[in-house]
């Protein structure tokens, strides 16, 4: 073999051991740094983790944990020594999800029988129907999908769209309703209940109707008015939103931002500016709805890879770039890969440091999402790119949105300023629908000022870190009690598994006959054996309304047997969990 | 309990014994022949693959834009728009914002919005599925839908997402939809979004809607049952705002009943401007729910009093 090829094959055999050993060459740093790195690659690499492979962690690791007392969070080693939890995952046997499907076969073939007395005129019915005049009109509704919600949802209609009289902050007032019919009609009692509200995005505390926030919405609306009456190319920029996108752009550490009212816009409008027909968009299997529009109107090719699964994105990309488009047999143009920061109905966090490694590998372009993540993640809460210590210039496309952290409405997009400048003139937001109010501009700004710390206190600091504890204990409780968790212990976002989506009813109703407003969700916004209670903690919840809201999950939890779910019980059971 | 079985087997009929063998065979075969791949593009290795990445070269991800383009170099209006408009310390009769009733700048409407954010705070922090629905919100749907003389009304917090999302909700993929040339970019996405098949007809041509709908029977007729299942829907615009133009609503209400199609209005621009009372001048004629989430799809651009406020 001549001197060349050797020293080839040397290069190639060093690569591989090394790959083999450090899973991502470039990421091989972070794992130095922390204890418990390795257990996160692997989790993030495997999110359905092997049952054997953990009992046999769990073995090695109870000797470990007994008597060990955890700190969720180290003031005085401050952040830099924070170990970054892995995404969990933990399923149920198989014979428990057959269960689950029982219980599904059991509603649906109720909901058929109904139907039929119901179409027999033995059961009363209280459907709207159509018009005498249009009944020869197609019905509107005789699928599947409306069999279920007449029969199915609307039993359990009073543990959704409740009602609030108030700002929905750390408690929320509930306008008590009753339902005469079963669930098609809600009266309204007239008087309100204040329940502790679990169920809405505040994540750090921003839903307030006082405070500087509130001062300065209301004081903007003597200057600039309450909306501008035209679209934002038209006149329809006002002083207010423009502060707001270079503050934006400067909170995040990018070159520039645009700012849309409504986040939902902010996704599906915009992946069309991005991408067209010649391009490729690789996004990630629990990928939000805003998002799924999005790549189906902007007419790219999408593949989806399994969530979080480092191996399944290298895989599509390798056989997207050297296969290139099956329709046109021509490489394609681009490819964005569209992943989001926290999942907000998996509670887990996203690698991201492996995806932008992978991404500087192969070419594409990362669309970061972070909804939920933004100001709430990270040691200052600039998200997901500070959690993970990556720079936001690697990202190409940061989009985030005001509703969750910062208690107003609205998306924003941040980026080079190349990217920004066609953003500002292709969107479609731009020529065909308003600009943000400025009350709504004026109350992102001054929370995000106080996030940064300009308002001279340390406020914006402090919610972030509460927010951190909070997420972390209230985790651990409840892993403690048994329940099945799914995500990152760093997430605000508590998804807890309660399987059956019969139990989801009786959760909602038993926790507010507790006090406590929860939030309730099954198929089809999850999969069909996993229905889930999602809490969302949040930085205004005191210490003693999470230990509330705990007890309550104890005494509900055993009553339906949801607690004893969790075969990983012993792990947490000698840890005395300080807040 | 095996010689009872075998017993039943004796005395079931030859042909029972025969469908049972042929199921039980269908069966095994199909759980034994595995559908072939049909990926029938040529295998390549790792190395090929490597080859192939290295030469490939992404297009950039936005072209550039030229920075003289007026949006990027914007002017800034000083105050509110009502009717005038300051710019650069000049002050302009405002001709171009669709500010029809001139609620803008109105004192009683700011005080209100005020107070509002005194009480509820500035943002919902949630869908309304989940703890976003205030009490508020329940009581504009009521008025709205007195208002307009409907059984129920359905609020949404951006205008352009009303219409882009009521169609889709309704018509779905093997549905029709007739289309006016001219509706907004808002219901052409909404259009686009259902998956439905749309016919386009010339903007407030009646007869070449009629046309359609004609083509569109015979083609009914020739397959009556496949036809009862499709819905039909018609769009149109109240008051157009891409062109200015009035819809002829008596006319499109005669179609409706005569060809049985569903009429959606779109009536962001005639609410508060047409019509005696400002109902948009006559009522609107979708069909009523079947649903208590029934929808009025008028996106609320007339009135500014903060549509887009409480999220």
């Amino acid at each position: 073999m001549s001197k060349k090829a050797r020293a080839i094959c040397i290069d190639d055999f060093m690569a591989r051991q090394l790959a083999e050993r450090t899973d991502i060459l470039e990421c091989a740093w972070h794992k130095r740094q922390e204890e418990g790195g390795e257990e996160e690659d692997e989790d993030h690499q495997k999110p359905i983790v092997d049952q054997a492979q953990l009992d046999a962690e769990a073995d090695a690791e109870d000797a470990r944990m007994r008597a060990r007392r955890v700190k969720t969070f180290s003031t005085s080693d401050g952040w830099a020594t924070r170990e970054r939890a892995p995404n969990e995952f933990e399923h149920i046997s198989r014979w428990r999800a057959l269960t689950v499907y029982l219980t599904w076969v059991v509603l649906i073939m109720f909901a058929y029988v109904r139907e039929f007395l119901r179409n027999w005129g033995i059961e009363t019915s209280h459907i709207k129907v159509e018009l005498d005049k249009q009944k020869q009109f197609t019905p509107l509704f005789d699928d599947f999908a409306a069999v279920y919600q007449r029969n199915c949802y609307v039993r359990v209609r009073d543990v959704f769209e409740r009602p609030i009289g108030s700002v929905p902050g750390a408690t929320v007032n509930l306008l008590d309703r009753y339902t005469d019919d079963g669930g098609w009609t809600f009266k309204m009692k007239g008087t309100q209940s204040s329940v502790i509200n679990v169920g809405s995005y505040n994540y750090l505390g921003f839903a307030q109707n006082e405070g500087p926030c509130a001062d300065t919405s209301a004081a903007i609306i003597n200057q600039e008015g309450l909306a501008n009456c035209s679209t934002v190319h038209e006149n329809g920029r006002s002083h207010s939103q423009a502060r707001l996108e270079t503050l934006v752009a400067e909170f995040l550490g990018v070159e520039d931002s645009i700012c849309f009212s409504m986040g939902f816009a902010t996704n599906s409008m915009n992946a069309p500016c991005l991408v067209d027909k010649h391009s490729l968009i690789i996004s990630d299997q629990y990928n939000h709805a805003s998002l799924i529009l999005g790549c189906r109107l902007s007419g790219a090719s999408t593949k989806v890879f399994k969530h979080n699964d480092m191996k399944s994105l290298e895989k599509l990309l390798r056989d997207a770039i050297a296969y290139g488009n099956p329709k046109t047999y021509r490489p394609y143009r681009k490819i964005l890969i569209i992943v989001e920061g926290i999942y907000s109905m998996e509670g887990s966090i996203s690698n991201l440091p492996g995806i932008i490694e992978l991404k500087k590998k192969y070419g594409a372009y990362l669309y970061l999402d972070e909804a939920h993540s933004i100001g709430a993640m990270g040691r200052s809460g600039r998200g997901c790119v500070e959690y993970w210590d990556c720079d936001p210039k690697d990202v190409d496309i940061l989009m985030g949105t005001f509703t969750k952290s910062f208690g107003a409405a609205g998306g924003y997009i941040a980026g080079s300023k190349r990217v920004i400048d066609h953003l500002r003139v292709a969107s479609p937001t731009g020529y065909y629908s308003g600009p943000m109010a400025p009350p709504i501009a004026e109350q992102i700004f001054t929370s995000m000022s106080i996030i940064m710390g300009r308002d001279g206190t340390n406020d914006g600091q402090k919610r972030v870190e509460r927010l951190a504890r909070n997420s972390r204990y209230f985790r651990l409780r409840l892993k403690q009690m048994g329940y099945i968790v799914y995500g990152s212990d760093d997430s605000p976002v508590v998804p807890v598994l309660i399987y059956y989506p019969t139990v989801c009813g009786f959760y909602g109703r038993q926790m507010l006959a507790r006090g406590i407003g929860v939030v309730v969700v099954s198929f089809p916004a999850t999969d069909m054996t996993e229905a889930r209670v999602r809490i969302c903690v949040s930085a205004a919840h005191t210490k003693e309304q999470l230990d509330t809201v705990l007890d309550a999950m104890r005494e509900v939890g055993k009553e339906s047997w949801c607690s004893s779910f969790s075969r990983h019980k012993h792990l947490y059971e000698n840890l005395a969990i300080e807040w | 309990m095996i010689g009872t079985l075998l017993g039943l087997f004796g005395e079931a009929s030859t042909l029972h014994l025969a469908l049972e063998t042929t199921l039980i065979g269908a069966v095994v075969y199909l759980y034994f022949t595995r559908k072939e791949n049909k990926d029938t593009r040529v295998k390549l290795t790792e190395k090929q693959k490597d080859e192939l990445i290295a030469e490939w070269v992404p297009e950039p991800l936005v072209p550039e834009t030229p920075q003289d383009h007026p949006v990027l170099n914007p002017r800034y209006v000083e105050g509110k728009m009502t009717k005038y408009a300051k710019y650069d310390g000049k002050e302009y009769l405002n001709m171009a914002t669709s500010n029809f009733l001139g609620f803008v700048g109105e004192k009683r409407i700011e005080d209100v919005a005020k107070k509002t954010i005194f009480k509820y705070g500035v943002g919902s922090c949630g869908p309304r599925g989940f703890y976003g629905t205030v009490d508020v919100h329940l009581d504009l749907e009521k008025e709205l839908a007195d208002f307009f003389g409907c059984e129920e009304a359905v609020l949404y917090s951006y205008g352009f997402a009303t219409i882009a999302s009521a169609i889709p909700a309704y018509a779905k993929r093997g549905d029709i939809v007739f289309a006016d040339k001219g509706v907004n970019f808002a219901i052409q996405k909404g259009l686009q979004a259902s998956r439905a098949r749309v016919e386009w007809f010339e903007h407030n041509d009646m007869d070449d809607l009629e046309r359609l709908l004609k083509l569109q029977e015979e083609r009914d007729k020739k397959d009556p049952k496949k036809a009862a299942k499709v819905r039909r829907f018609m769009v149109v615009e109240g008051l157009y705002a891409n062109t200015g133009s009035i819809c002829p609503l008596p006319k499109l209400m005669e179609f409706k009943w005569k060809y049985k199609v569903r009429i959606f209005i779109d009536e962001s621009f005639s609410f508060g401007v047409l019509g005696k009372t400002g109902r948009g001048g006559f009522a609107l004629s979708f069909s009523p729910a079947t649903y208590p989430c029934f929808e009025i799809t008028a996106n609320l651009l007339t009135i500014k009093s903060g549509t887009r406020f409480t999220n």
